[in-house]
């Protein structure tokens, strides 16, 4: 755990947005644009006359937002430093000064017919507020978010941790301490690994390598199990082992793939684990077969909900996630923006 | 114990589960009579060498421990069963239910020995109770014939016909004849079968076709239905002719 790194610096509810994330910009564009046309809608009098108004007030307000976001680009690491109400109004000084530094020196240009003072007093008014809107629209999806994290909390530890594992792991311990104590007690220091991550803090996030390594003991701790029903098939030479992943991102998804996939074929198979780096993002695939005839196959709905909502949070729209059920397979993968591992 | 020792046949998929139960049976003084890690070769093995305990894992590969149950219940004289989870909310609530014993993994002696107690007194387990604690249709049919259990994979059945006490139960190779009603075989698999007579299901994947015989709406006239792999035509009611139009 000492590898891990907190996303968060307090209370997740208390965090500003990270202004580098795609999804973020993305949502700040278009909610400023939908203030802008509810603004035009107020204002006109006909159809024609809103779209009129919309035009208007995007002469100014599509650079003072474009600016404002690039801005924000290039301060995100010195807003990071910042605690949340501080930065809050970081953020909103930036915008306003950016506002009023347009109206004074391009003024002229984007809006001709300005009404001098009064017309700059505005607009700087305007986009602070529409700047706190925003902050504030992501204060609360961040605390919607996290909220079903919370709850999801203790159904995450029993889906992690499903209840089948531990008491067949439990009973396979049992079943070999006799005849072969030795493998017993490696047995039972990967389960102490297991469960001290499954513990640990959902946001938490951990280089690749750890990850890796948990997995190969829980899949260790199966094959005790199961034998050679037993493949994993690790396509991992090409992965960049110093990446940053969430923390229990992949095991879930090969407990999944042993439970519903190995398990009920009575020759077992081979579970497929890919990763590796392309360009900017780190690609994670994980396949394994399934039986053919059971229709009613459905896979832990509640690890992968949780799995997904994780990455919601984490990631925005950055994070790509998808399912793949076909003839004998069932495939999982999942895109996340690749980010190194700080060395302290 | 000063009765004679109980003969135990283990049936669990995982090594170490069946090395654990044959270490606590040695611990009580039973004697294992033997063990099988699937369904099937736990039928075949006890077809030859009948045991009077079935110490079974409910969670298996291909046929899951209540269903093998079913299938063993067919053997004279049938043995008693314990059944073994690490964890099955359900199930565990059923037996509570039905007073069926059953042992949690991880397994206990205390508990085993209980078990193993009452074995001797217990009625045998009732099949309707059986069938209640199935929780999905059976992947097989079993046929008991001259001694031997045959094992028909669901999938392999192309249709069930009532005869005047049996269903008459068809594969591609041959008939085999099946003690059980027609209604509840319709209503376990109703995902895999459907009814075109009052007295015959066909499986739905192995319908090939439709056949319309005699004239329109005249006496006799109806339609008929073609099997994969089977000469012979089915005749479909007049009251299932709508199966006609939904397999389009």
């Amino acid at each position: 755990m000492n590898k891990a790194r907190s996303i968060k610096q307090n209370h997740p509810s208390d965090a500003l947005p990270n202004f580098r994330n795609l999804g973020v910009t993305l949502r700040m564009l278009l909610l400023g644009n939908a203030l802008a046309l509810l603004a035009a809608l107020l204002q006109a009098n006909d159809a024609m006359d809103v779209l009129l108004r919309m035009m208007q007030i995007a002469t100014l307000l599509t650079p003072v937002l474009l600016g404002s976001l690039v801005l924000l680009w290039l301060a995100q690491p010195l807003l990071n430093k910042l605690a949340y109400w501080p930065g809050v109004l970081a953020v909103n000084v930036l915008v306003g000064l950016f506002t009023l530094l347009t109206c004074l020196f391009a003024g002229e240009f984007f809006r001709p017919d300005s009404a001098g003072y009064f017309d700059m007093v505005r607009c700087v008014l305007l986009s602070v507020a529409m700047s706190s809107l925003l902050l504030m629209y992501f204060r609360l999806r961040v605390r919607v978010l996290s909220r079903s994290l919370e709850d999801a909390r203790l159904q995450v530890l029993r889906a992690r941790i499903r209840p089948h594992f531990l008491y067949n792991t439990i009973n396979t311990v049992l079943g070999i301490v006799r005849a072969q104590p030795k493998l017993a007690e490696t047995a039972l220091e990967d389960m102490a690994d297991l469960f001290r991550m499954a513990m640990s803090d959902p946001q938490d996030q951990v280089a690749l390598r750890g990850e890796i390594s948990i997995c190969k003991q829980y899949i260790a701790l199966e094959k005790l199990r199961m034998g050679d029903r037993l493949h994993v098939d690790w396509q991992i030479q090409e992965m960049p082992e110093d990446a940053l992943i969430p923390v229990l991102l992949l095991q879930p998804l090969l407990e999944n793939a042993v439970y519903h996939g190995i398990e009920p074929l009575i020759e077992g198979g081979t579970i497929r684990v890919s990763l590796k780096r392309q360009g900017g993002e780190l690609q994670i695939v994980v396949e394994n077969p399934v039986p053919v005839a059971d229709l009613s196959h459905t896979g832990n709905q509640l690890a992968l909900q949780n799995i997904r909502e994780r990455l919601a949070l984490l990631f925005d729209i950055e994070a790509n996630y998808q399912v793949t059920r076909g003839h004998g397979f069932y495939r999982v993968e999942i895109t996340l923006p690749y980010a190194k591992e700080v060395t302290k | 114990m000063s009765q004679t020792p109980l003969k135990i046949f283990i049936v669990d998929d995982e090594a170490p589960a069946r090395n654990r139960l044959r270490e606590l049976l040695g611990d009580c003084g039973e004697q294992v009579a033997g063990e099988a890690a699937n369904g099937r070769e736990a039928l075949e093995k006890l077809a030859l060498t009948p045991v009077d305990v079935v110490l079974l894992d409910i969670r298996m590969p291909q046929m899951d421990g209540i269903e093998l149950a079913q299938h063993l219940q067919k053997l004279t004289p049938p043995p008693a069963f314990i059944f073994t989870t690490a964890y099955d909310a359900y199930a565990i609530r059923a037996f509570e239910l039905h007073a069926v014993d059953y042992l949690l993994k991880p397994i206990r002696l205390s508990r085993l020995q209980e078990a193993l107690s009452r074995v001797r007194e217990a009625k045998p387990v009732a099949a309707d109770v059986l069938h209640e604690l199935q929780q999905a249709p059976r992947r097989n049919l079993s046929i008991h014939e001259r001694g031997r259990i045959h094992l028909i994979p669901v999938e392999q059945v192309l249709f069930l016909r009532a005869e005047a006490k049996y269903i008459t139960v068809r594969t591609v190779e041959r008939e085999y004849l099946l003690e059980e009603s027609l209604t509840s075989l319709e209503k376990e698999f109703a995902a895999h079968f459907v009814r075109i007579h009052r007295n015959c299901l066909v499986a739905k994947s192995a319908v090939e076709g439709f056949e319309r015989i005699g004239s329109e709406d005249g006496e006799g006239s109806g339609w008929m239905v073609k099997l994969a792999g089977l000469p012979e035509r089915l005749a479909i009611s007049r009251r299932q002719q709508h199966i006609v139009r939904e397999f389009g």
